[in-house]
């Protein structure tokens, strides 16, 4: 359970209100949007956690009728600054004094006048800005990349500007892939919203229904039985594990290595193999639900997984020295795309690229979901912030992931893994699900109106705060190695766009 | 480097022997319906908790006949789970993919439909002879886009069957589509099929690339590739299995059913 308080601020306070809260000791930003209130009003809405207790706070402020702009807080907290964006894009507002204001998500495809949460009560919006970042200079050259890209990824545009091969920004266009998730998941059913929710970024299933599940389980004060949350936390680890054998195996793909490539490959191929046992597919999908697990894993199937981790265990060991003890290897990752801590703090970075430039924090150590922060993780951490660092972390998290899927299932608690749901939601209350993602931090954030229906749905995923990390390590850097700092934050686009 | 090789000599062959194998009991795939008599509206369990409205009862009340639309199917297991009567239950064939849209189309009771195009062996047929050369576009589903890269690796290795992914449109025989081809990609993707040369095939790839799956009908127009492109094979699930797709390439391009022979059009609505 994540208690959430209610903060309301004055409009006039919010630029140093909202920095303030956020900047107190062991607290951190969470995300930021608008939803829709009683009689059709506009509230601003900041969401910020505290780590020392597991809980959250929403501080908001409501967006005077007819107004077509709010206060920003992005030159005070710049991990605020996509999010303000995006209400930009969604709402038609404007966050004034935003250092850098464009469109994010919708551009040229769609119409000027189309804002997708907007209502003609709202009063006229702020038109959008579709534009790129030109840097001046001598010889600085533009390179336009996308949204089409060669490799087997999804789609987003990318615009280098350069000198000579060295790129001195570049500018991330993204939003190719908006679906329109979150205002899907205030309209369809509750009792098939999960299955949207897992949609949000599919490659993250087991998170986004964990997210989702954990939410609506807080609405509604019920906690699912004790094996449920076991059974919950081996899925999660197991698309970390699977996620991250992927990753290394497109890192060493992209440096030209095939062997490392084949190897993690294939270690992959058993993780998913992992989830298929447990779950029946290897996306795991459609397994966490509301109330618990969607269906009961049995002991025949336990007894598969525990025999065949423990033969994953020496695998994934042996192909982590042909990765990592490799000198070519260390040779093209180390140095290269370097975030330094302080930016990477600063922007707001979240997961395995926060903890590679230096942060210690991972959500399973402070917010509850399934049987953490109960059970101890392990914390990878590296300094160097390079994509070497970036691939570590993720090295480190596997093993320490295959230990904790072994802890608990050497403990399993025995009985059901579902309890009944109620069918609708409490009237207005609100109710976060924080789940530490193979990506890192991501948040769903569910708030019911009067009637009990879901007035907004918002997802903070956790690409949408580390896209702003690669622009910022691609920077000084030669622009054929971008393809490979990008395969060392491996982001969501479908995450980010929703 | 030596430590590598030694590594590299212990790992053993980790191809699958079969090709298209059945998945392992217990495993979840895309539904399937048996002639097991449904109990009809007095249950309706699968229609209700379809998140995609795949399920459909029609016919005598008493004794109706169940249909159900794979290419709308997310494969989220629940009807599979739900079936007190055993007239939904899971399919463990990975060969899925399909030419028609209408073939995607399961009936409990047997209906005048087009026979699922054969796969003829591995026999070069068409204008592709034994190799085809894909582009993939994805529009917005990593999962299937991981599935899709999957094809590759060692455990699939679809090199075997003369399917090597390129990075250009130019040369590539295949538009493999993935996600739901939301408002943004809309464009993109047809300058990518008008890039390619005659003859070419598009394959939808995933349930969302069929029909838009669970984003289907909102704002942001994301109802798949059909609106948009002639569609020459159907992958359907929600991401498909490696194999399924790995069928789905073959079946277009060297099936004796497949209509690659004719250059696609555009807006085939
Ligand atoms: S498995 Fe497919 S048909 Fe069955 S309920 Fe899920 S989406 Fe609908
Ligand atoms: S769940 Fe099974 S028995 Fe019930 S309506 Fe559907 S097909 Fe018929």
């Amino acid at each position: 359970m994540i208690r959430v308080d209610a903060v309301p601020i004055e409009p006039a306070d919010w630029e140093s209100s909202v920095p303030e809260r956020a900047r107190r000791k062991g607290w951190k930003y969470g995300h930021l949007t608008i939803r829709r209130a009683e009689g059709g009003k506009r509230l601003l809405e900041a969401l910020l956690l505290n780590l020392d207790n597991g809980s959250a706070e929403i501080a908001s402020t409501p967006i005077i009728d007819g107004g077509s702009k709010f206060s920003s807080v992005t030159s005070a907290i710049p991990a605020a600054h996509w999010a303000e964006q995006a209400v930009g894009d969604l709402w038609g507002l404007h966050a004034s004094g935003h250092p850098r204001w464009k469109s994010l998500i919708l551009h040229e495809a769609w119409p000027p006048d189309k804002f997708p949460f907007a209502v003609s009560a709202d009063g006229p919006p702020s038109p959008r800005e579709s534009k790129f970042l030109t840097v001046g200079g001598q010889g600085v050259h533009e390179i336009p990349v996308g949204p089409i890209h060669a490799g087997i990824i999804e789609p987003g545009h990318f615009r280098f500007s350069c000198i000579g091969e060295i790129v001195a920004n570049l500018d991330i266009r993204l939003g190719y892939v908006h679906r329109g998730v979150e205002a899907r998941l205030a309209a369809v059913p509750l009792r098939h919203a999960r299955h949207v929710a897992e949609s949000a970024s599919s490659d993250s299933a087991v998170a986004n229904a964990l997210a989702h599940a954990q939410a609506l389980e807080d609405l509604w004060g019920l906690e699912g039985p004790k094996r449920a949350a076991a059974v919950r936390t081996v899925a999660l680890e197991i698309e970390r594990v699977a996620n991250h054998f992927g990753d290394l195996g497109a890192l060493a793909s992209d440096i030209g290595f095939a062997l490392g490539a084949a190897t993690f490959g294939r270690l992959r191929g058993a993780a998913l193999g992992f989830g298929q046992t447990l779950s029946g597919t290897r996306f795991q999908r459609g397994f966490v639900c509301p109330g618990g697990l969607a269906w009961e894993v049995g002991d025949a199937q336990l007894r598969l997984l525990t025999q065949s981790l423990s033969e994953l265990k020496p695998a994934a060991a042996d192909a982590c020295e042909i990765l990592f003890e490799n000198p070519g290897v260390q040779e093209r990752l180390e140095g290269v795309g370097i975030l330094k801590p302080s930016l990477a703090d600063e922007f707001g970075m979240v997961g395995p690229t926060a903890r590679a430039s230096g942060s210690p924090y991972d959500a399973r150590c402070h917010f509850a979901h399934a049987l953490f922060p109960g059970l101890a993780v392990d914390v990878a951490t590296e300094t160097a912030g390079d994509a070497f660092a970036r691939a570590e972390v993720r090295r480190k998290e596997v093993f320490s992931s295959l230990r904790l899927i072994e802890e608990v299932l050497a403990a399993l608690p025995q009985g059901g893994s579902l309890v009944k749901t109620p069918e609708t939601l409490p009237p207005s209350k609100t109710a976060i699900g924080i789940v530490e993602a193979w990506r890192g931090e991501l948040i769903h954030w569910i708030t019911t109106d009067e009637q009990g229906k879901i007035s907004r749905y918002a997802i903070r995923d956790p690409s949408f705060q580390n896209w702003t990390g690669v622009a910022i390590a691609v920077r000084g850097n030669l622009v054929m190695d971008f393809p490979l700092i990008n395969k060392s934050f491996n982001l969501s686009y479908s995450g980010s766009d929703l | 480097m030596l430590t590598a090789l030694l590594h590299a000599a212990r790992q053993k062959h980790a191809t699958d022997a079969v090709d298209f194998p059945d998945l392992p009991e217990g495993v979840g795939g895309l539904p399937r319906l048996t002639t097991e008599p449904c109990l009809g509206e007095a249950c309706g369990r699968c229609v209700n908790v379809c998140p995609t409205g795949a399920i459909q009862l029609s016919g005598d009340p008493e004794n109706p006949d169940v249909s159900l639309d794979r290419g709308l199917c997310v494969t989220c297991g629940a009807c599979i789970a739900g079936c007190p009567t055993q007239t939904i239950v899971a399919d463990p064939s990975t060969k899925s993919a399909v030419i028609h849209r209408e073939e995607l189309v399961l009936y409990s009771k047997p209906t005048e439909t087009k026979p699922i195009a054969a796969l003829d062996g591995v026999k070069a047929l068409g204008p592709f002879r034994r190799s085809v050369d894909v582009r993939v576009v994805s529009t917005g589903c990593n999962a299937t886009d991981l599935e899709v890269a999957a094809t590759a690796n060692a455990i699939f290795d679809c090199s075997r069957f003369g399917i090597h992914f390129v990075a250009s449109p130019r040369f590539a025989d295949v538009l493999l589509v993935t996600g739901p081809v939301g408002r943004a990609m809309q464009k993109p993707l047809v300058s990518c099929f008008e890039a390619m040369a005659d003859p070419r095939v598009v394959i939808a790839v995933g349930t969302c690339a069929i029909s838009g799956g669970v984003h289907r009908g909102g704002y942001a127009d994301a109802n798949g590739v059909m609106p948009h492109l002639e569609v020459h094979a159907f992958v359907p699930g929600c991401p498909p299995h490696p194999w399924s797709i790995v069928h789905g390439i073959l079946i277009a391009t060297r099936s004796k059913a497949t209509n690659a022979n004719h250059s696609p059009q555009h807006g085939r609505g």
